[in-house]
């Protein structure tokens, strides 16, 4: 979060729209403003998580587990249809979110998804680099990280407040009347991000997008949203600190990693001869409750030592830039190199993204629906063909069941939403140029 | 009639060509957005490419030149010496050490706006010691692969 909202660059991909009002927060002036806001949103998220995950856990299992490649391919489907929504021009936006899909798809048609591993989508000379396509990491650096920095410098760093430097405070301060009416944001992007969390292999982003878009769609003002609006950082902070409990769901009744992170806590139970899966709860009542309490304890550190020493810890960001860019593009090398232990092509992606970045901000494409668009496709191409494949039919989308008639609603609902507030905010404009 | 009705919606997926199925609809899809994009938005476009075209070239608007193709140049050199010293010292980090602290100093002088010698000094031992550091924690307490 401290980087999404003072470096306009996303620690996690989960944390991408913290980026979209924290970031014109802190260049106001109220980075602290911005941060306390999404740490207290934090733990209201994982809090909730973690409340769902003990009292439903067993329930709502059973839930997640129902749905098949259909309901899943629905679920990115509505969370791309509702980025849509996030665009200032829907055109551009649906254009950046279908080239994101296809850049995703680059490299080969994963065996291990259960493709055929033909490569698709670039010539043979690129096969060697682009076996696995470009890794999520480099892209999200590149694009958020290095064309920040390009975007910049092309400035001369004019622009910048105090003269390079984002200034922590001298806007707005924090006070907790920010909340006042964000209770249902709050509940329902908690909701939603333990709800995604518990879906097996949809990720953090997804969850985040999905109620910053629902928030922006239902809220009563959503204007100044992407502009720097608190309420942003409500929905995307308490949505992707949801995910922490939603994400443990599957894993403890199932055996089914939600997320990277679980994935890797899997490893950690097998490392202790604990099997994973329906019977966990009931033969590890010690570990369970401990589990529990831990996840709890974190939260409540995590807000402790955030809320109270943000003002310090975030002190980094009054480095001057010219010290402190250069320390950023050596760390993204970092970042890039270490993902997959070593390639440096992964490097270069971070150089290639980064000058995209910019080309994309200068030629009016919208950035945020071509990430989500990257981060999303190759689920999306796994579950459409795999549906495909195993019902041989179109309607199998529209008839599979319940849900998924549900999920058709809920993207009508949003697509309709979007076009209504457009239609209204555009006759608001209208009548205030009259007057 | 039903059924009949309904597989008009058949599709059968040759599982040899299955990596080509969901690629080729979305190359369709963004060559018809394409398509939209240039008929709604021609009259625009020709006059912001001659209107970058004068910004690039300097002849308009305050663009750094200085700042911004440096930045390019610094960033390329540093990738390719990096990866062309990796060879020399496989698996060690000293090419990401050594090539950090010229990458570093490098972009500060680039970036700092005016230079005395208490800001030369700042810079010098900034990319002198956190290269290192870096170096040392991620490389060395962590073992973190760095080229």
């Amino acid at each position: 979060m401290v980087p999404a909202v003072l470096l306009n660059i996303p620690g996690t991909p989960s944390s991408i729209t913290t980026t979209f009002d924290g970031y014109p927060m802190a260049q106001r002036g109220e980075g602290e403003r911005a941060l306390k806001t999404g740490i207290v949103a934090s733990i209201f998220g994982g809090l909730f998580s973690a409340a769902v995950l003990f009292f439903f856990a067993p329930v709502l299992a059973d839930f997640a587990i129902k749905f098949s490649y259909v309901e899943k391919f629905l679920i990115i489907l509505l969370a791309l249809t509702v980025i849509a929504s996030l665009c200032s021009n829907m055109l551009m936006g649906i254009f950046s979110g279908v080239l994101g899909i296809w850049l995703s798809l680059i490299g080969t048609y994963s065996i291990t998804e259960g493709g055929n591993g033909e490569p698709r989508l670039m010539f043979d000379f690129m096969q060697y680099y682009l076996i696995d396509g470009f890794s999520l990491l480099p892209v999200l650096i590149g694009i958020f990280g290095l064309s920040t920095i390009l975007l910049d410098a092309e400035n001369g760093f004019a622009d910048a407040p105090g003269k390079g430097r984002i200034k922590l405070k001298g806007g707005a301060r924090f006070s907790f009347s920010i909340f006042k009416g964000q209770l249902v944001n709050l509940i329902r992007s908690s909701g939603i991000g333990t709800f995604v969390g518990m879906l097996p292999g949809v990720g953090g982003s997804a969850a985040s997008v999905l109620a910053y878009s629902q928030e922006k769609n239902f809220s009563r003002d959503s204007s100044q949203m992407g502009k720097g609006a608190p309420q942003g950082i409500v929905a995307s902070e308490s949505s992707n600190n949801a995910l922490t409990g939603g994400a443990l769901v599957p894993l403890l009744s199932l055996g089914i990693p939600g997320d990277s992170t679980t994935a890797i806590l899997i490893g950690a139970f097998t490392l202790q001869g604990i099997q994973v899966g329906p019977l966990f709860i009931g033969n590890n009542m010690d570990t369970w409750y401990l589990m529990i309490i831990a996840l709890v304890a974190a939260n409540v550190l995590m807000f402790g030592i955030m809320y109270f020493a943000i003002r310090h810890i975030a002190k980094v960001i009054e480095v001057p830039k010219y010290i402190l860019y250069p320390l950023i593009v050596m760390m993204c090398v970092v970042g890039a190199y270490a993902i997959n232990y070593g390639i440096m092509f992964d490097v270069w992606t971070l150089l290639i993204f980064g000058v995209f970045g910019y080309v994309a901000q200068k030629i009016g494409l919208e950035v945020v629906p071509l990430i989500i668009g990257f981060i999303l496709g190759k689920s999306a191409e796994v579950y459409f063909v795999k549906s495909i494949e195993s019902y041989g039919n179109l309607t199998i989308f529209f008839t599979k069941s319940p849900i998924a008639a549900f999920l058709w609603v809920l993207i009508a609902v949003s697509v309709a939403f979007a076009i209504y507030l457009r239609v209204r905010n555009r006759r608001r404009e209208a009548s205030s140029l009259v007057e | 009639m039903d059924s009949h009705w309904l597989s008009l919606f058949d599709v059968t997926i040759d599982f040899s060509q299955s990596h080509l199925f969901f690629p080729r609809i979305v190359t369709t899809l963004l060559g018809i957005l394409l398509v939209m994009i240039l008929v709604t938005r021609y009259r625009r476009i020709v006059p912001a490419m001659r209107h970058a075209g004068r910004v690039v070239g300097g002849r308009e608007g305050n663009f750094d030149r200085k700042r911004f193709f440096g930045t390019l140049v610094l960033v390329t050199l540093y990738f390719y010496l990096m990866g062309v010293l990796s060879d020399v010292f496989p698996n060690t980090g000293y090419s990401f050490l050594i090539m950090s602290v010229l990458f570093v100093f490098s972009l500060s002088l680039l970036y700092a706006e005016r230079l005395s010698r208490r800001i030369l000094l700042i810079i010098t031992l900034n990319a002198l010691i956190a290269p290192a550091i870096a170096w040392y924690v991620l490389a060395q307490l962590f073992r973190i692969t760095l080229p």
